[in-house]
């Protein structure tokens, strides 16, 4: 170890001292002093250095955390409740929206369905028991009746068509039954005058009381009934 | 009802214990390390008032990332990180000062007129007056009791470099012992 690096090394650490060093510290009076010259500047850095700390300064340091994280924890306490009143309300809000929304919002979405849901229950032949009288005490509930019968009635009957009662007639048609729905306005359900599916096809007549929809499959003629209802029909109220 | 209740007690003493377990770290954080981070704080802007806030702040801004603290060990250097950091954050909202050191000496000269007290005095002037760079390194040794390498990773140096550095620090505080044969205490040899 020549001399410059020895005294770089001390100069840069004078705490550690290794066995090298050791060595040539104790092999030269020269380089002992010089140690020990360093050894004393680094006791006066030191304690230069070592300023003092001010008073309290610990608990002025807790302090000031403990009213923070005190804050803190006053306005997270507050969001949390907040957002449990959010959610709360959201989910209101849902539940609130499924139970009164219409699972179709059109006339003829929902009519579609009822014919699918009904497929197959209702034969090709007339029921002879069902009269011009008998369907018009039904129609008097919506205030309309027809002057005529315009066709073989198969059924007549009430049913709810999203909530709304509503008259569901099955006439006998050509090949298939004809079916007519008589449902009362209702704002949520949507008006839509022709209609079809791949299987379906159907018409909407609007009247001032209420909506007549007829729903026939492809191959009957859709338009003559819809002449022959709105020839027939009456409306009393 | 009941239920709920007593589920929300559950919550709230799992919360405020892990709360109590936070503060029990935070406190013993700051019993150990002040001392050392409020000298380097110090030796950072000269000013004990300034060294005071940086502590503050220093101390808070470790209260609020205590979580990310994993290793008790590294505390030491992840307090002196954030302090510089907010060191530097000081200077960036005030950019024009005056150099606060002489202030500072002013106050410290009305202490008792003790030997050591006048020795450390003086030498602290000659601290105060070395290259920013060279001062840094030095009080990371001293009083943080750093590594070379420690050192070097907490400034971003090379290991070399923070050597070089402490090499001319302690030199140039030697030189001026060296000319300065009338201070007490120093031997001049």
């Amino acid at each position: 170890m020549d001399d410059l690096q020895f005294r770089r090394s001390l100069y840069a650490d004078p705490t550690h001292i290794d066995a090298d060093m050791q060595q040539v510290i104790n092999s030269d009076a020269q380089k002992q002093k010089f140690a020990n010259e360093l050894n004393k500047l680094e006791q006066d850095i030191t304690s230069a250095l070592t300023v003092d700390v001010p008073e309290g300064l610990v608990d002025k340091l807790i302090l000031r955390q403990t009213m923070v994280s005190h804050r803190q924890q006053k306005r997270k306490s507050r969001v949390q409740l907040a957002l449990a009143a959010s959610v709360a309300f959201a989910i209101g809000l849902t539940m609130n929206f499924f139970q009164f929304s219409s699972a179709y919002n059109s006339l003829s979405a929902h009519a579609l369905a009822h014919i699918y849901h009904e497929e197959g229950r209702f034969q090709n032949i007339a029921n002879s028991e069902l009269t011009l009288a008998s369907l018009n005490q039904k129609m008097s509930t919506f205030g309309g009746q027809f002057n005529h019968l315009i066709g073989e009635i198969i059924a007549a009957d009430y049913c709810r068509f999203d909530g709304i009662k509503s008259l569901h007639l099955v006439f006998k048609g050509e090949h298939s039954p004809i079916t007519v729905f008589v449902i009362p306005h209702d704002e949520n359900l949507s008006v839509t005058h022709d209609f079809f599916d791949d299987k379906f096809q159907g018409k909407t007549i609007q009247y001032l009381q209420s909506n007549i929809v007829v729903i026939t499959e492809k191959d009957e003629q859709i338009a003559k009934w819809q002449n022959k209802i709105h020839q027939n029909i009456q409306w009393t109220i | 009802m009941l239920f709920k209740k007593v589920r929300n007690k559950n919550n709230h003493d799992q919360v405020s214990s892990s709360m109590t377990t936070k503060q029990i770290r935070y406190e013993a954080l700051v019993k150990a390390l002040h001392t050392d981070l409020y000298r380097f704080a110090f030796w950072l802007c000269h000013e004990k008032q300034v060294a005071e806030d940086l502590v503050q702040e220093t101390f808070l801004r470790a209260w609020r990332a205590l979580d990310s603290l994993k290793d008790e060990k590294a505390a030491k250097a992840w307090l002196i990180t954030i302090l510089r950091r907010e060191n530097a954050r000081r200077f960036e909202r005030k950019r024009f000062e005056m150099s606060e050191y002489e202030e500072a000496t002013i106050q410290d000269k009305q202490a008792t007129s003790n030997e050591q007290i006048i020795e450390n005095d003086w030498l602290r002037e000659k601290i105060a007056l070395l290259p920013e760079e060279y001062r840094e390194p030095l009080v990371l040794q001293v009083i943080g009791g750093f590594s070379g390498e420690e050192i070097a990773e907490l400034l971003s140096l090379n290991k070399n470099t923070v050597m070089t550095r402490l090499f001319r620090a302690r030199n140039q505080l030697k030189e001026a012992v060296d000319q300065e044969p009338n201070v007490r205490g120093f031997s001049n040899g």
